[in-house]
């Protein structure tokens, strides 16, 4: 009966701190919440900022967000799927598909920030393309690169082998497997990297804050060699002089525009991932 | 000529095989550029002594001497109490959403840390800027929130859904037949859970957790905002002074080096340490995670 007791005391303490950690989150959630709900408004998402982000809108910092991450995805999805499909379809060697799933993971763990240094010199420097919009968007596209590719990965290894084994008896070339039945039966492993990848893009500050972005006068890009204002940069540099109280309300509200996409993308990847794999179990 | 490749001689004539091969030699092209530039841009400094460079707490671009012990100090101290706060929370959320929740509520909240997971570092550092130094500040008395205390703090809590999630997924793991067995003797859910699923679960725990350091070791912004940005080691084990960690060094000072000079090898060489320790805990992290509990 003592021993019922404990356990239920001890239940209760690791109940009670799973709670707080809820909570803790929830916090984060609602803070950014209800500091930036005022500020949101028709205008403020339409209108472009001024006066170094202490009045106006957001209309090309989110511009310029969209079309970092969606630059960034254009580039990145065709290899992402190229190099998934030659591990999964063309190489048959365990070893080499260890080694490059190795290459995957080291390279999805790289602090963002080193993308951004040896990026800027690679592209930047090196190929020209300076503090420009497109030099983010290969940054980025390399960074996301193993977000989307694990993911279509890991859908084509969960296609049920006999799927592969009628292709095979048909006579079908590794070509015809590939775009016949891997690609009509994992394209939502596809879809959800894609989305995923959009996420990070969107959430990433340091790849891109001496890259591709700037803070103020500039609006969209009227050729390649432009930067570009975004979100994430406009929050950074509006949190480091955190005194003005107007800019700081936008600041929130640029934080909730952000998040609002970010959740946006990752809860419509996790919808889709979850419907998905249930057809499989089915 | 490449054994591990599919025998198939029709693969030669397909546009779609040479277009995979074309991708994935880009990716490996790009992983080994990357790692490559990193290290044989940090040369130089190496040269000049890489016991020095590693200790010396002085950093001056003026003069080119570059020492990391203080960023190298301060990445070490945030990391850690970053861990040292998240980990009861993220293991006491793990176990029950593993153990103790319906399948249903279970899905919910895995969906709701994965998301939380995603969510930006600028968030998160404008979180620290404008709320949690000031509470740090003025609870503990000090001149100036941004401290190392508050980034280990802010950066907790970010990895925070991370760990659970990580963690939950190794618990859950575990198959039902140990908790079943350990059940039918008699004991209570928690010391099933204690006796028979956690040891099993163990290994999976523990990469979660390297996992989750490595992701806290590399964070750049949140860091950058509140963690003061003076390249000292405090006197002592002083947790409540400014101090700097590597990507907040790099970030700060990437801009003004940028492309030549000792002090862009310098910053280089500072990213290889922040790379080679990052690698570490992730190839660690990822192979425990593997590792099927058995």
């Amino acid at each position: 009966m003592n021993k019922r007791m404990l356990d239920r005391g001890l239940l209760g303490i690791i109940y009670l701190i799973a709670l707080v950690g809820m909570i803790m989150m929830l916090a984060v959630l609602w803070e950014v919440v209800r500091r930036g709900w005022p500020a949101l408004s028709l205008e403020f998402l339409l209108q472009p900022s001024s006066n170094f982000g202490a009045e106006g809108g957001l209309l090309y910092q989110t511009l310029g967000t969209i079309i970092l991450m969606a630059a960034a995805v254009l580039i990145g999805f065709p290899i992402a799927v190229g190099s998934a499909l030659f591990q999964t379809e063309y190489v048959r060697s365990e070893g080499v598909r260890a080694f490059f799933r190795a290459i995957i993971f080291s390279l999805n763990a790289v602090p963002t920030i080193l993308f951004g240094l040896a990026g800027y010199l690679f592209f930047g420097v090196y190929l020209e393309t300076g503090v420009s919009w497109l030099t983010g968007a290969l940054i980025l596209a390399i960074m996301i690169l193993p977000t989307i590719q694990a993911s279509i990965q890991s859908s084509i290894e969960c296609l049920p082998e006999k799927y592969r084994e009628v292709g095979m008896s048909l006579g079908m070339t590794p070509w015809a497997l590939a775009r016949r039945i891997v690609l009509p039966q994992c394209w939502h492993g596809a879809i959800t990297g894609a989305l995923l990848g959009l996420a990070r893009a969107a959430g990433e500050t340091a790849a891109i804050m001496f890259t591709a972005a700037a803070f103020s006068g500039a609006t969209w890009p009227r050729s390649f060699a432009d930067p570009v204002p975004t979100l994430q940069t406009h929050i950074l540099v509006l949190a480091q002089d955190s005194a003005d109280a107007t800019s700081l309300t936008h600041a929130w509200g640029a934080a909730l525009v952000l998040l609002a996409i970010v959740f946006f993308l990752i809860l419509t990847s996790l919808v889709i991932r979850s419907r998905f794999s249930m057809e499989a179990q089915r | 000529m490449f054994p591990f490749i599919v025998p198939d001689r029709r693969r030669n004539a397909d546009p779609l095989f040479w277009s995979t091969v074309f991708s994935a030699g880009l990716v490996l092209a790009t992983a080994v550029i990357f790692s490559s530039y990193l290290f044989w841009e940090s040369l130089p400094v190496w040269d000049q002594g890489l016991w020095a460079f590693l200790t010396s707490v002085e950093w001056d671009p003026g003069e080119d001497v570059y020492g990391a012990g203080a960023m190298i100090y301060g990445s070490l101290i945030v990391t850690s109490l970053a861990l040292l706060f998240a980990l009861p929370f993220a293991l006491c959320g793990a176990i029950t959403a593993s153990e103790f929740l319906s399948p249903r509520a279970r899905l919910v909240f895995k969906g709701a840390m994965e998301t939380m997971a995603g969510a930006p570092g600028v968030v998160y550092g404008l979180l620290g800027a404008a709320m949690l130094s000031l509470w740090v500040k003025d609870f503990f008395g000090l001149i100036d929130g941004s401290t190392l205390f508050t980034a280990g703090i802010l950066l907790g809590i970010m990895i925070l859904p991370t760990i659970m999630t990580l963690a939950e997924d190794a618990i859950h793991s575990v198959p039902g037949e140990y908790r079943d067995t350990a059940l039918s003797l008699g004991l209570t859910p928690l010391q099933a859970f204690f006796k028979a699923v956690a040891p099993r679960a163990l290994p999976g725990i523990i990469g979660a957790v390297l996992l989750g350091l490595g992701r806290a070791l590399g964070e750049t912004i949140a860091v950058m905002l509140v963690i003061g940005g003076l390249d000292i080691i405090p006197m002592g084990l002083d947790l409540f002074s400014p101090g700097q960690n590597i990507p907040s060094k790099l970030g700060r000072e990437a801009a003004e080096a940028i492309g030549s000079g000792m002090h862009w090898n310098a910053l280089i060489a500072l990213g290889a340490i922040l790379f080679t320790g990052t690698m570490m805990l992730t190839a660690a992290g990822s192979w425990l995670l593997r590792r099927r509990a058995v």
